[in-house]
């Protein structure tokens, strides 16, 4: 094919082929960038808790009656609320605890550890009842709670405590750390370490999503009290309708609410989802529009030059060089604006880096990207180069 | 001769439909997705406070620990709030006009059981200089008065839904409302017309709409309340007393200052460094000294009030815009061209060249306004469908006049730009040419 008398012929038409040119550059760098911000979003909803977050509900409970002054009768009724709990059909275990899985959030505190020089934060959080039950959490090393880990009396500290296993291997590396003690930036209240999560992840807005301290503490008082529930497989939806009679018959003076851990994490993740659903819209819109534009302009083209193609054509072109000539044209003119479309992406994303917290765009994605606008582009040039290839020769001869 | 212009206009673009669909879809896809993510980032990014939100200054100190920064990565952090004793010592200063700490604490109200169950609310605990401050609007009675503040006494203001709530609406001013143990009377009823799209005073916990229920903040010690928001610590208190919490370094109250005069300002900023560089005389603030005192926008910039996904989404949504409109150039263009026998006849019937650019201009322009028009309805469909998307009780999404006003602006620009080339070049072929083809 003479790319020669091609590339000579575009000239006649700078501006039109230089729309095109814009056109598939600026769509290359939309679309690339709105894959990786894709991406980008899917690589954060990937993290799992080491949960099983499927089964998992919640329910709290909020006392208003006077006499959730008193801490017996608080220990009492949550007492009760498990038990009552743990005999509802379809329930496998359940724990009183303060933590709620994709929260986004919960309650820290700053730690010393013996062998370890700095202060560290982590997540705390206290639990009665079968909390690895009620998680469905593995461990790595060591024991669950027993009801013995727990003070009889309330104001004293606990002596025991759960750790991540990512916490024991920043504060000790990869060694089992059962009988190692974790205490107050004071190096009070010492508590020994028991048991060791093998996954545990929390999002937090400190870095410390991975760092986790249970110890068998109250997490309950006047103020209310917390439960985490897992069931059995698709028993959740008969557990979640039984769980607030179930507690209105412990106590009534409470106001009540329960709901599921997927529906937690459906809400932290749902700007995340937001931005998936809006970018691939974004996408779809895009190139279509953008097939639309060379099929409007190639069209266009075709029209204006219906008489020179009927005198190639009468010259002895046959209905395949003509296509070729087309095909080639939008394929100069699509390489062109591509080739621009990869500084572009690169500019983009530069900027929206240097900008906000957006990720660096991987290579492989902008070849994905080419390949698909060079399809798009093809594509779309197709029928009118039909068009074009079926002019008449006859029409030569009719008006010049 | 404009009337004339837009009847031409509206007879070319009945000439082909098809083309004139593809046109008007192009520029209606494009403003219905920049509309879109503007608004969706205008509603972080509006002033909420027009006119003043430059003069509210939000203050933080560095009461961390000396070994390590707020957050530890970073060595230039600080916390998010202030400790309770803090907020009293900046109380005292009477350089700013207004001023008041605030947290957010949790109660239940027992509605006369004829109206409903007891249910719990969230309280903004502040003081009376909260409701002027932050332009509030009362529908029935207003804010407490400083003596309120003082004893303190058992007032409230509520808002509608609380009204709705707790009285069944109506003016409730002078009703009393029993809150945990106590009763409450109410002095003031919020307007309904009081929506920001979320809590603008308030930026720990996210973007979530503002509390139902308002009270003296002075009630804390006498309640022994406690915050039922964020409450960051790093240093054990004394003993578990109320009072020694009081006293600790925990940090959980907001603090904010009415500062309307540069002099205002720095005699603020000096009052605060004097404060703290007195405090660390005592053993306080052993951190190296670092006080934030910003206005409303500077805080919102740095609490990240605008998530950075909403900032690229507006930014590529422009992007795609552009894309739409040189879609429009280069069909306008090939429209145009198509046209060159009966302009030519026009010029040389003694039309100037800026009549035939200006008819065409026209043409665009309506191009322009009906792909507009039905961008900004389609974008408003697609707005609702995002706040469907999004969880409740966080940002209330919609389009403001602002908003309907910049998409216009916006079809206005992309018709105006999409047809000023192709209009110039039609303009410009000369009368004769044509002619004698013909």
């Amino acid at each position: 094919m003479p790319i020669g008398p091609i590339v000579r012929a575009m000239k006649h038409n700078r501006t039109r082929f230089a729309l095109i040119i814009f056109e598939i550059a600026i769509t290359l760098a939309i679309v690339t960038n709105a894959v990786n911000m894709i991406l980008a979003q899917r690589e954060q909803m990937k993290k799992t808790s080491g949960f099983d977050d499927d089964n998992i509900l919640w329910a709290s409970a909020v006392p208003f009656a006077p006499e959730f002054k008193e801490q017996s009768y608080i220990e009492n009724v949550v007492m009760g609320d498990l038990r009552a709990i743990r005999a509802i059909p379809g329930v496998k275990a359940v724990a009183a605890t303060g933590f709620l899985p994709w929260q986004g959030g919960g309650s820290s505190g700053t730690m010393k550890a013996e062998g370890y020089p700095d202060k560290f934060q982590a997540q705390t959080y206290g639990a009665r009842g079968d909390l690895l039950g009620a998680l469905g959490a593995k461990l790595k090393y060591g024991r669950a709670f027993t009801e013995n880990d727990t003070p009889v009396d309330p104001n004293e500290s606990t002596k025991v405590c759960i750790i991540s296993s990512k916490l024991s291997e920043k504060l000790w590396g990869k060694a089992n750390p059962i009988g190692r003690v974790i205490t107050s930036t004071e190096g009070q209240t010492p508590r020994t370490v028991v048991g060791v999560l093998d996954e545990f992840y929390n999002p937090y807005s400190w870095n410390i999503g991975d760092y986790v301290r249970f110890t068998p503490g109250r997490a309950y008082d006047g103020t209310g009290s917390f439960y985490l529930i897992r069931s059995e497989p698709g028993a959740s939806k008969s557990v979640a309708d039984a769980l607030e009679k179930t507690l209105v018959k412990v106590n009534a003076g409470r106001v009540f609410r329960v709901g599921t851990v997927p529906q937690v994490k459906e809400r932290y993740f749902s700007g995340n989802t937001l931005v998936i659903r809006a970018m691939t819209a974004v996408i779809v819109v895009l190139v279509f529009i953008t097939a639309l534009g060379i099929l409007g302009i190639t069209s266009l083209a075709v029209a204006e030059r219906t008489k020179q193609i009927g005198t190639r054509r009468a010259l002895g072109a046959t209905k395949g060089d003509i296509l070729k000539h087309f095909l080639t044209e939008n394929w100069i003119v699509t390489s062109i604006g591509l080739f621009l479309g990869i500084i572009a992406t690169y500019a983009l994303n530069f900027f929206l880096v240097s900008q906000l917290t957006d990720t660096k765009m991987p290579w492989y994605l902008v070849g994905v990207g080419v390949v698909l606008l060079w399809l798009n582009g093809l594509v779309a040039t197709i029928p009118p180069a039909l068009r074009a290839a079926s002019v008449s020769p006859a029409i030569a001869t009719r008006t010049v | 001769m404009f009337l004339y212009n837009i009847r031409i206009g509206i007879k070319s673009l009945r000439r082909n439909p098809i083309l004139t669909a593809l046109l008007i879809a192009a520029i209606a896809l494009g403003i219905c997705v920049s509309t879109t993510f503007i608004a969706l980032r205008h509603i972080y990014e509006a002033d909420p406070l027009p006119g003043k939100s430059d003069k509210l200054f939000y203050v933080r100190l560095d009461n961390w620990d000396p070994a390590r920064a707020y957050n530890a990565d970073d060595p230039k952090s600080l916390p998010n709030m202030i400790t309770y004793r803090d907020m009293r010592a900046l109380m005292q200063s009477n350089i700013p006009t207004r001023q008041s700490g605030m947290y957010v604490a949790g109660m239940f109200a027992h509605p006369d059981p004829k109206i409903g169950r007891p249910f719990g609310v969230r309280i903004r605990m502040c003081f009376n200089d909260f409701f002027t401050m932050f332009n509030i609007p009362f529908q029935y009675g207003s804010g407490w008065d400083k003596a309120a503040d003082a004893k303190p006494e058992q007032v409230i203001v509520i808002n509608q839904d609380q009204n709705q709530k707790m009285f069944g609406g109506g003016n409730s001013v002078g009703r009393t409302i029993r809150l945990d143990d106590r009763d409450y009377k109410v002095v003031g009823v919020i307007g309904a017309e009081w929506k920001p799209a979320f809590r603008f005073y308030d930026y720990n916990g996210g973007t979530v709409p503002p509390e139902g229920v308002f009270m003296p903040f002075n009630l804390t010690p006498v309640l022994q309340l406690n915050t039922a928001a964020n409450s960051d610590g790093w240093k054990n208190q004394a003993d578990n007393t109320y009072e020694s919490f009081l006293q600790s370094e925990q940090t959980w109250i907001e603090y904010w200052a009415e500062l309307p005069t540069p002099e205002k300002q720095q005699a603020f900023r000096d009052y605060v460094t004097n404060y703290v560089v007195d405090q660390k005389k005592h053993g306080r603030f052993e951190r190296p000294l670092h006080i934030e005192i910003t206005s409303m926008p500077q805080t919102m910039s740095a609490f990240q009030i605008v998530p950075p996904t909403v900032k690229s989404m507006s930014i590529v949504s422009l992007l795609f815009l552009i894309v739409c409109s040189l879609n429009l150039v280069g069909l306008l263009l090939g429209k145009f061209l198509a046209r060159v026998p009966e302009v030519s006849v026009r010029r040389a019937l003694g039309a100037s060249k800026f009549q035939v650019f200006w008819q065409h201009v026209v043409e665009c322009e309506l191009v322009g306004i009906i792909g507009g028009a039905i961008g900004l309805v389609l974008s408003i469909g697609t707005l609702q469908l995002i706040a469907k998307m999004t969880p409740q009780n966080t940002i209330t999404i919609g389009l403001d006049g602002e908003m309907v006003f910049v998409s216009i602006f916006l079809s206005l620009v992309a018709g105006l730009l999409a047809g000023l080339y192709p209009s110039w070049r039609v303009c410009t072929i000369a009368p004769a040419m044509q002619l004698k083809v013909q």
